[in-house]
């Protein structure tokens, strides 16, 4: 039970984070899962993706959806990559050793935080 | 215009795959800088596209080396339906360049924090080294 109290309270924070920056919420469920739940980095992954699975992040897009901040059509397009990337993606990440694959994690975060910090002083 | 978003989800979807995650940080970037959406239309749209069940392809994948916690996920789960709704009702009201500092500065410490725990081997403990069935 007190297991559950805590997989239910990183799924609190990670869907503030999903809500709050439009992202699935596994940028956080992993770290959570890996550093404070001490799954390793595969396990972390494999199990946030459960976590991902719809309906999670409903209420969150009704709250941008009210606003006009979502783009359907765009959204749509998105998709069917999306699907076959994944798989792509999941059959390379298992021939990656767990120690190598949190760093590899780490460093994509990293990239992408700095696009978005970065990439945006030029506009 | 098709294209380019055709490739970004593909682009996104390796990620989802590789890394376990949702796709929305490769999303909102690429859709804010590649297709020039403000902050919130990107975050609204990322948000629209992780409702479909797009990684579950990927999670099969997992399931087969056996890396998956199913009780723990659906736990998680009913947490971020609410945490979701909470963040989304804190974003909303955000200027959009603030969001997207707040969103690059967050990824960032994430990767820094992450990247002090990898050298560590202890957390790496539960996977047994099995052949795939």
């Amino acid at each position: 039970m007190k297991k559950a109290t805590g997989f239910f309270l990183a799924g609190i924070a990670g869907g503030i984070a999903s809500g709050l920056f439009g992202i699935g919420g596994g940028v956080v469920l992993i770290p959570i899962f890996g550093l404070l739940l001490a799954f390793d980095q595969h396990r972390a992954q494999g199990t946030s993706l459960v976590a991902l699975i719809p309906p999670t992040g409903l209420l969150a897009v009704l709250a941008y959806a009210k606003s006009g901040y979502v783009f359907w059509l765009t959204g749509i397009l998105l998709v069917p990559g999306l699907f076959l990337g994944g798989i792509l993606g999941a059959k390379v990440a298992k021939r990656i050793e767990p120690h190598r694959m949190r760093q590899v994690f780490a460093t994509l975060l990293f990239l992408l935080g700095a696009w978005e910090v970065f990439g945006n002083w030029k506009h | 215009m098709t294209f380019v978003i055709l490739l970004i989800g593909l682009c996104a979807g390796i990620l989802v795959g590789l890394l376990g995650i949702g796709g929305g940080i490769v999303l909102v970037p690429a859709l804010t800088h590649l297709l020039h959406m403000d902050q919130h239309a990107a975050q609204g749209t990322s948000l629209f596209v992780l409702l479909l069940p797009i990684g579950l392809g990927a999670l099969l994948e997992y399931r087969k080396k056996g890396a998956v916690d199913f009780q723990a996920g659906i736990y998680c789960a009913i947490g971020m339906l609410i945490g979701g709704y909470l963040g989304g009702r804190i974003a909303v009201p955000m200027p959009s360049r603030m969001l997207t500092q707040f969103f690059g500065g967050f990824l960032m410490l994430s990767a820094l924090l992450l990247w002090g725990k990898a050298t560590k081997r202890t957390f790496e403990s539960a996977l047994p080294e099995e052949g795939d069935a």
